[in-house]
């Protein structure tokens, strides 16, 4: 029932695989969406993922630098696939173990891992306990209790004039029984006594069971062991340390182990911890991983996604055998820094001048929308874009579609008078570089966009930057329109703009204008959030955790920063730089 | 007046020195000497070379370079996912002098590339970058943003490495020659070397890849490069598929002449 299982390694090398029966598509496709969309993203907290019909399930291998994959049809729901992959990998990791321990890939290509009959048997028997755990099929009335009772001990002697009536009443019924009828009849009458003896058997002759007092486990029996009143100075303090001890033993029961068998003793644990091949557990993890979480929490990263991030963390580094002379908390951080940088790398190519250039050899203006909730500063940077692509010789039409906000039309008019003064048309082939298309306010935002980039095309601009009116995220017909400008228009470039103070409301940005986009879109492929630009850079010194939400819940680049209020403040953002700051103590 | 405080002063300093017992003095100056010797030892052990001895194989995703480098050392056909870790093995050049490179296989996928060349570029003998000729016309770009990323890095200008350019996937039909790839690509290069100097700086003022590609008011060749460049076809899948033996002979003889 299963599509396939493979087993390769992280370096790519796919050591075994197994095709199930009947199916002939390629399983590769399916599996390197899997590792770019959860492993490479850093959302290996839950490990399930679906990709069109497929439903897959995979677990890595720290150890040995494995990764093993399961894949079957979604309509299914098999339970047994999560103890199945256990098993398969402890299987397989006893078998190979010499193979796998070497470093180096020499060893994994020259062996031909022969699994198919281990595999096989394995299978059989998850599928065999799956079945046997089936619901146990129903008793019929012949085998329960209740056949064997006779009807008259289930009377209650209670109602003895009642239950001599009813017994007369079954005599007399017991004659009729041949009859249809009479069958009817002492159906009912055996239903009407059966409620009644439910009811008489509510005041049983049994006492009810009265309330106990409830004994809770450490509590004492007598209010007196709560007054410490009289043992104020010295037993207390005493008393408390014990309490605490009690408390903490199980936690500190392995650091204390140690230190109790001598001062000689811990030192050798030490050094054992620190010398020699260890492999890594979420225990040991785990008080690493919970200081990790908070310090990104102080970093102002949102909260849910710094807990999914030490999550996909842990995944990574559970059973990963560590080096000599590193600590666990060095691992951690490592590889914690390692997956900061990796999600705020861009996923694809961040090149908006050669994309200008494209759509200009193709004879199109290029189109870049900026949408955002109120007040992050999206006219702001828009006129800083614009000055920049001023600057490497390119023509810009913006486009006022915030038809909402009082001032943003005379807004843009004075940053188009203003650049235009920078850049005068005389230098620039006697026409002026910036153009505003406005329409006044009140209009529909999406039809000024449309008018606005056929003008732009018919005299021949290069950018359009479209400006629209900030609204909140839960403003549902505001979020209607947005979408419908982005369907309608279909611009190249989608910007979020989001400024660098948000803490957790980013995540609640995003998700829902992205969910909006893709709603309100009519085809199939909706154009979501392509880029965010951060905006307000300067206000903060290294909680700069907003940047790795923003790229962590959209999985798209940051494509500029903005760092002041003159034209001059536009930067593009530094990964190692940003992760830096975030992992400064 | 001065002469006099630094006069006495050398004259006690003097007869301190004779007071002292001579068995100290030579410790004194056994101990300075042996400071100075480990000092000289250390400068000599930090400044020499690193030696280089790393064959790179670097591309975008799904390129072909896993399989490129299992052929490369097997002969035989696997298949592969997606890497997300470098592998790395000897292998032995098909020469008379025997030597023996360290293959690296390096992810290709744009989140991690980075931080595998950092990790990778200081010890490249040579760099093979694996160019998927099949779509490569819808790829240019990227395929020249990622060429233009390790041309102008740093690191790999001052080595200078010797840079194959294979065009694998050649066993697809519509797969394009080496020599058109080369144009396309130096075009491509010439008009990446204006927007990327336009680019933005990064937020904390650094200016990336300040470097100018070939030579400044000429078109971009690559024979302005101060590294060996050469073009190679080859196809790691073979025209046979996992039966016959991959078409790699190009790639193996360029290897040999390292």
């Amino acid at each position: 029932m299963l599509d396939f299982f493979t087993i390769f390694s992280k370096g790519g090398i796919v050591l075994w695989c197994f095709q199930g029966a009947g199916v002939s598509e390629s399983f590769t496709g399916p599996v390197n969406a899997l590792i770019r969309s959860v492993i490479l993203q850093e959302r290996g907290g839950n490990n399930s993922f679906t990709h069109e019909a497929l439903s897959l399930k995979y677990k890595l291998d720290n150890e040995f630098e494995l990764i093993f994959v399961v894949g079957f049809q979604k309509i299914l729901t098999l339970t047994y696939v999560d103890k199945f992959i256990d098993d398969v990998q402890l299987h397989f990791r006893d078998r190979y173990k010499n193979e796998l321990v070497q470093k180096g890939a020499l060893k994994l290509l020259n062996n031909t891992f022969d699994f198919e009959d281990r595999f096989k048997k394995l299978l059989r028997e998850a599928e065999e306990t799956s079945k046997a755990r089936s619901p146990a099929p129903m008793r019929s009335f012949k085998e329960s209790e209740k056949s064997q009772k006779t009807v008259k001990s289930m009377i209650e002697t209670k109602g003895g004039d009642k239950s001599k009536e009813q017994a007369g009443k079954k005599n007399k019924n017991t004659k009729k029984e041949g009859k249809q009828s009479g069958c009817l009849y002492f159906i009912c009458i055996l239903f009407i006594m059966m409620i009644f003896t439910t009811h008489s058997k509510s005041p049983k002759p049994q006492k009810p069971k009265e309330k106990a007092n409830r004994v809770w486990d450490n509590a004492g029996s007598s209010t007196k062991n709560l007054d410490y009143s009289s043992k104020n100075g010295e037993a207390s303090p005493g008393e408390d340390q014990k309490n605490l001890e009690a408390q903490f033993d199980p936690v500190s029961s392995p650091w204390s182990e140690p230190s109790e068998s001598g001062g000689f003793g811990g030192m050798f644990g030490m050094l054992k911890g620190l010398v020699g091949s260890k492999s890594l557990s979420r225990e040991d993890m785990e008080p690493v991983l919970e200081k990790m979480r908070d310090h990104l929490i102080a970093k102002n990263v949102a909260a849910d996604i710094s807990s999914q991030l030490c999550e996909s963390v842990a995944k990574k580094l559970e059973g990963k055998v560590m080096g000599t002379f590193t600590t666990v908390a060095s691992t951690v951080k490592q590889a914690l820094q390692d997956s900061l940088v990796q999600i705020l790398q861009p996923k694809r190519r961040v090149d908006i001048l050669r994309d200008v250039m494209e759509a200009q050899s193709q004879r199109r203006p290029f189109v870049v929308t900026f949408c955002g909730v109120n007040g992050v500063g999206k006219s702001t940077n828009l006129a800083k874009i614009s000055y920049w692509l001023i600057e490497n010789g390119f023509s810009v039409l913006i486009a006022a579609c915030d038809t909402f906000r009082a001032g943003a039309v005379e807004q843009l008019r004075t940053h188009q008078r203003r650049l235009n003064s920078l850049h005068p048309p005389e230098k620039h082939g006697g026409r002026p570089v910036v153009q505003l298309y406005e329409k006044g306010y009140g209009k529909d935002a999406a039809g000024i966009a449309m008018e606005a980039i056929a003008y732009a095309r018919n005299q021949a601009f290069d950018v359009v930057l479209v400006d629209t009116a900030g609204r909140m995220q839960d403003n549902a017909p505001l979020m209607t329109a947005l979408a419908k400008l982005i369907a309608v228009n279909m611009p190249d470039l989608v910007l979020f703009v989001g400024e660098a103070l948000v803490g957790n409301e980013a995540v609640d940005q995003l998700v829902k204008f992205n969910q909006a986009l893709a709603d309100h879109s009519m085809s199939d492929k909706p154009r979501l959030i392509d880029g965010i630009v951060l905006t307000k850079f300067d206000t903060i010194d290294d909680k700069v955790g907003a940047a790795i939400s923003m790229t962590y819940i959209t999985g798209q680049p940051i494509v500029f920063v903005g760092t002041g209020q003159t034209y001059n403040d536009l930067r593009s953002l530094n990964a190692r730089a940003v992760v830096g700051a975030l992992m400064k103590a | 007046m001065t002469d006099n405080p630094l006069e006495a002063y050398s004259e006690s300093l003097r007869q301190q020195l004779e007071e002292q017992d001579p068995v100290v003095l030579v410790g004194v100056i056994v101990a300075l000497a042996v400071v100075v010797i480990t000092c000289v030892f250390l400068k000599y052990f930090l400044t020499s070379k690193t030696v280089r001895s790393a064959v790179l194989l670097v591309g975008l995703c799904d390129s072909g370079k896993t399989l490129l480098f299992i052929r490369l050392l097997s002969g035989k056909f696997k298949r592969t996912q997606t890497s997300i870790t470098d592998s790395s093995a000897p292998y032995k050049a098909k020469n008379d002098r025997n030597c023996t490179w360290t293959l690296i296989d390096l992810p290709g996928h744009d989140s991690l590339r980075s931080q595998y060349l950092e990790k990778f570029k200081s010890a490249a003998k040579a760099i093979v970058f694996v160019v998927d000729s099949a779509i490569f016309q819808k790829e240019v770009r990227d395929v020249a943003e990622f060429l233009y990323m390790l041309l102008t890095d740093p690191v790999v200008y001052r080595i200078a490495p010797t840079l194959l350019v294979v065009c694998n996937k050649q066993d697809v039909a519509m797969a394009k020659s080496a020599k058109l790839i080369q144009q396309q690509l130096e075009k491509e290069l010439n008009t990446l070397r204006v927007t990327r100097s336009a680019a933005l700086s990064a937020q904390d003022g650094s200016v990336g890849g300040s470097l100018y590609l070939g030579k400044k008011g000429k078109d971009f060749e690559f024979s302005q490069l101060p590294m060996k460049v050469e073009f190679l076809e080859c196809s790691a899948r073979g025209s046979k598929g996992k039966d016959g033996d991959g078409d790699i002979e190009s790639l193996e003889k360029s290897l040999a002449k390292l």
